[in-house]
């Protein structure tokens, strides 16, 4: 861990995806896009279609402007910010691949100075060479794309590399191929839903009749391929990768969830604004249709960087940075040693470096609300839990005194007061906040760790031996260390439960 | 046993040599960029906002900006791969400020093609074209204040122990104010080179581009020097070292290139400018490894051969040159 880390406000996993999200959503309208236009391009030319060639000009100005400024230029943002929130992982990427980073590099060339002559060219090229250099850029586009591929998805199934270490056994990884058809699909239909909102801008005529028909029918085409390839990507993911995230992470599931009603109303806007009312597809049709586009790309990535969690690159380094391979060393020698940015606040350091890069204490999965009115005991065992807790999230790999001093600067900035006071609860609802707290973390009824069957149909007397006892059930299980007003309230609720259970 | 992935697939030579030929690239279209929007703003043209040359050049700059990004790209991949714990660290602690070139080069983007696509009012031009010298001045101060301190492993370290916000500029400007002004004074001499070239059938372009070619050196030869004497501890080394015979011809071949410019002939003053600039970026790379001396020395990394991702990329790389190459002939070929 030679990093210092880069400890700001908001979480790393918005500014990640703000960034992220945006650059695909416009990197893979730059490869679609190239498609749709030689091709657009090749049909009109051929019917000597004028208008058709005018708009696609005017698409061509939008296209340079999106890809070359607003894609390159996110690329480049994507460089510095995983470099500022993970160098560590960022490192073994580019150590591994940079021969893959550097021929990608190749391809964003040719694509940069292809795409300027495409557009450049509509006026000095013949008809011929402006195609010829309308396919060169796809090809190249497309290219950088099947590079870049095998990089994203080596993070998610490194397959035989993690024990190799060889470049192409982690390149061409269980999901390379899947992963790859699946965004060509993609690429495709950001082709037609950009090239519909340029068209959602003409007036209301024949053309934009015939303009919007060929465009929905080019991004319906991209959905259509997406279908079966999304179903090929997921089931090429190994199983114990799924099952792993699934047990414990219920994100990747309401992600993928969201991608179909995503792509639902996509398909929807596409048929009835695209095909039968084609004159109708105005500018707020186009927006929607973006909007659209853009959600169901933002949900697949989060889905798919979900699904990866506790790890940032599968079975080898942790989200926080942190290498598998050194977690055992860390664990007996200390976390803090390994640390070689240190300030002043040695427990401030160990949060940073074990908890930071994902959690907050107010904004993005914040820690205030999941510790407020516990203590500090408490605090520790559950740290000394963390890969257990629903959510999947990496091993502590200190010390149980570094837990504890974790544990004492999470303690100094949560809000102290009763339970009861902070959610102003009593009775049976303050003992459901008190399972939340302190139980829910690792085990819900009828979901997660369910323990229905030992807690629903005890006695007041067995719940109480069970909270007496609790801390000698597992290593990770923490003691119940809540007051008597918390023990009682939580064994009623439990109680309440078993009186609905019996009914 | 898991990959350790502190390695190098390839030897450093090699690596050190893609860096050097592709930052030259870089730094070659960033100086076109850079130093023709500054001698657009302040060189003496005849009725500049409307002068043909100037409206010619401006209609360059976009695709100036987009092989100055393109070609930036690997360079920053080559220097990351061999000095990655320095780079990310310094990075880290100016954390906002490095992580605002990508949007602030967008900004900047913007004004160049709002520009470029249709001429407008002389106050206009001008604003446009300040707000995207104002935005390179930015990036170009923070990549040398971002890169200065990545050769300051005790400095990085102190600052981040008083801060872990990001929010660090570095604070030894002493350290690199002259190595960024000759950044800038270099990029106005290249600058005026451009200039001086493509307006070498217009008396008034050519004079102007010849001028800031002229000053520009004098101008980067001072902060060169001043840079150099600042030096310190380094100075004795440097001077020991092959670099300093670099400097030496880099500043030879660069008058023999201002004698040549001022006779127009462009190819023998090219040459010695390009052999000139490469010698210069060579003995900045000699520079940050006598920096580091003591803390980090690339020749000891661990190099595990891989040959065949580099062959993978060399193929690449060679298609590449050959369809640029292909491409540029039917662009500026005869039309069928």
């Amino acid at each position: 861990m030679n990093y210092p880390f880069w400890d700001i406000d908001i979480g790393y996993g918005i500014i990640m995806a703000a960034i992220a999200v945006i650059h695909v959503f416009v990197s893979h309208f730059a490869i679609g896009g190239g498609l749709y236009l030689v091709i657009a391009e090749t049909i009109a030319r051929k019917n000597n279609d004028q208008l058709k060639l005018q708009f696609l000009e005017k698409l061509s100005k939008f296209f340079v402007l999106v890809s070359v400024v607003f894609g390159a230029l996110t690329g480049v943002g994507i460089w510095f910010i995983i470099g500022l929130l993970n160098p560590a992982a960022t490192e073994v990427l580019i150590h591994n691949y940079v021969w893959a980073w550097a021929a990608e590099w190749t391809f964003f060339v040719i694509e940069i100075i292809a795409a300027l002559l495409y557009f450049y060219g509509w006026k000095t090229l013949s008809a011929k060479n402006h195609i010829i250099i309308g396919w060169i850029y796809f090809v190249s586009a497309w290219m950088s794309l099947f590079i870049i591929n095998g990089i994203v998805t080596y993070m998610l199934t490194p397959g035989d590399w993690v024990v190799t270490g060889n470049f192409w056994d982690g390149y061409f990884n269980p999901t390379f191929w899947s992963s790859l058809w699946l965004r060509t699909g993609i690429c495709i239909m950001l082709g037609g839903v950009y090239a519909l909102f340029v068209a959602s801008r003409y007036k209301a005529d024949d053309f934009k009749k015939r303009i919007v028909r060929f465009n929905s029918l080019w991004a319906i085409g991209g959905l259509a391929i997406m279908i079966p390839t999304m179903l090929w990507y997921v089931s090429a993911i190994p199983k114990e990768i799924v099952d792993a995230a699934l047990e414990a992470n219920l994100t990747p599931i309401k992600a993928m969830n969201a991608t179909y009603i995503y792509a639902a109303f996509l398909a929807f806007v596409l048929v009835v604004f695209g095909f039968l009312i084609p004159k109708k597809y105005n500018i707020v049709v186009g927006v929607v249709a973006m909007v659209l586009a853009l959600g169901w790309f933002g949900e697949y990535e989060w889905m798919r960087e979900s699904i990866r969690k506790p790890y940032v690159i599968t079975n080898y380094m942790y989200a926080n940075g942190i290498d598998v391979a050194n977690a055992e060393k860390y664990q007996e020698e200390g976390l803090l040693e390994s640390i070689e940015f240190q300030t002043a606040d040695k427990p401030a350091d160990l949060f940073r470096r074990a908890c930071r890069s994902c959690h907050t204490f107010d904004g993005y999965k914040p820690l205030k609300p999941a510790f407020d009115g516990t203590d500090e005991t408490f605090i520790a065992q559950i740290i000394m839990g963390t890969h257990v807790i629903r959510a999947n999230m990496p091993p502590f790999v200190g010390t149980e005194e570094e837990a504890q001093m974790v544990a004492s600067h999470i303690y100094k900035q949560i809000d102290k007061r009763h339970i009861s006071e902070i959610y102003n609860l009593d009775g049976i609802a303050l003992g459901k906040k008190v399972y939340d707290l302190r139980c829910g973390k690792c085990h819900i009824f009828g979901g997660f760790n369910d323990k229905s069957e030992t807690l629903l149909g005890s006695t007041e007397e067995d719940l109480g031996d069970i909270l007496d006892m609790a801390g000698d059930f597992a290593d990770e299980m923490p003691e119940f260390t809540g007051d008597e007003k918390e023990r009682k309230a939580l064994i009623d609720y439990i109680m309440s439960l078993n009186e609905k259970e019996k009914n | 046993m898991m990959p350790d992935s502190n390695f190098l697939s390839t030897p450093l030579w090699l690596i050190e040599i893609l860096h050097i030929v592709t930052l030259s690239l870089h730094l070659i279209a960033m100086n076109f960029l850079f130093g023709g929007i500054i001698i657009l703003l302040f060189g003496n043209f005849d009725d500049k906002w409307n002068n043909p040359f100037v409206q010619k050049y401006i209609k360059l700059l976009p695709n100036a900006m987009a092989m100055t990004v393109t070609f930036g790209v690997a360079p920053l991949l080559f220097v990351q791969l061999v000095y990655s714990k320095q780079i990310y660290a310094a990075s880290i602690i100016s954390g906002w400020l490095w992580l605002m070139i990508f949007v602030v080069v967008m900004i900047a983007y913007y004004f160049l093609y709002a520009l470029s696509f249709k001429q407008t009012t002389a106050i206009r031009q001008k604003i446009y074209l300040s707000i995207a010298f104002a935005c390179l001045l930015y990036v170009s101060y923070i990549y040398s204040s971002v890169f200065a301190l990545a050769e300051k492993p005790d400095l990085y370290k102190l600052l981040y122990a008083e801060n872990q916000g990001g929010t660090i500029i570095n604070p030894d400007v002493g350290s690199y104010l002259f190595r960024w002004l000759h950044m800038v004074t270099g990029a106005v001499t290249v600058g005026g080179f451009f200039v001086a070239f493509i307006g070498r059938k217009n008396e008034t372009a050519f004079k102007v581009g010849k001028d800031f070619y002229l000053w520009g050196m004098v101008a980067a030869i001072a902060t060169g020097f001043a840079y150099m004497m600042g030096l310190g501890e380094l100075m004795k080394p440097f001077m020991k070292s092959p670099a300093i015979w670099l400097v030496t011809i880099s500043f030879i071949l660069s008058l023999g290139s201002l004698h040549f410019l001022f006779k127009k002939r462009f190819a023998i003053a090219s040459s010695m400018l390009t052999v000139s600039f490469i010698a210069m970026i060579y003995t900045r790379h000699v520079l940050r490894k006598l920096s580091l001396v003591g803390f980090y020395d690339p020749s000891e990394m661990t190099v595990r051969i891989a040959w065949s991702p580099f062959l993978f990329f060399l193929l690449f790389f060679l298609l590449m040159v050959a369809t640029v190459w292909y491409m540029l002939r039917l662009y500026f070929g005869k039309q069928e």
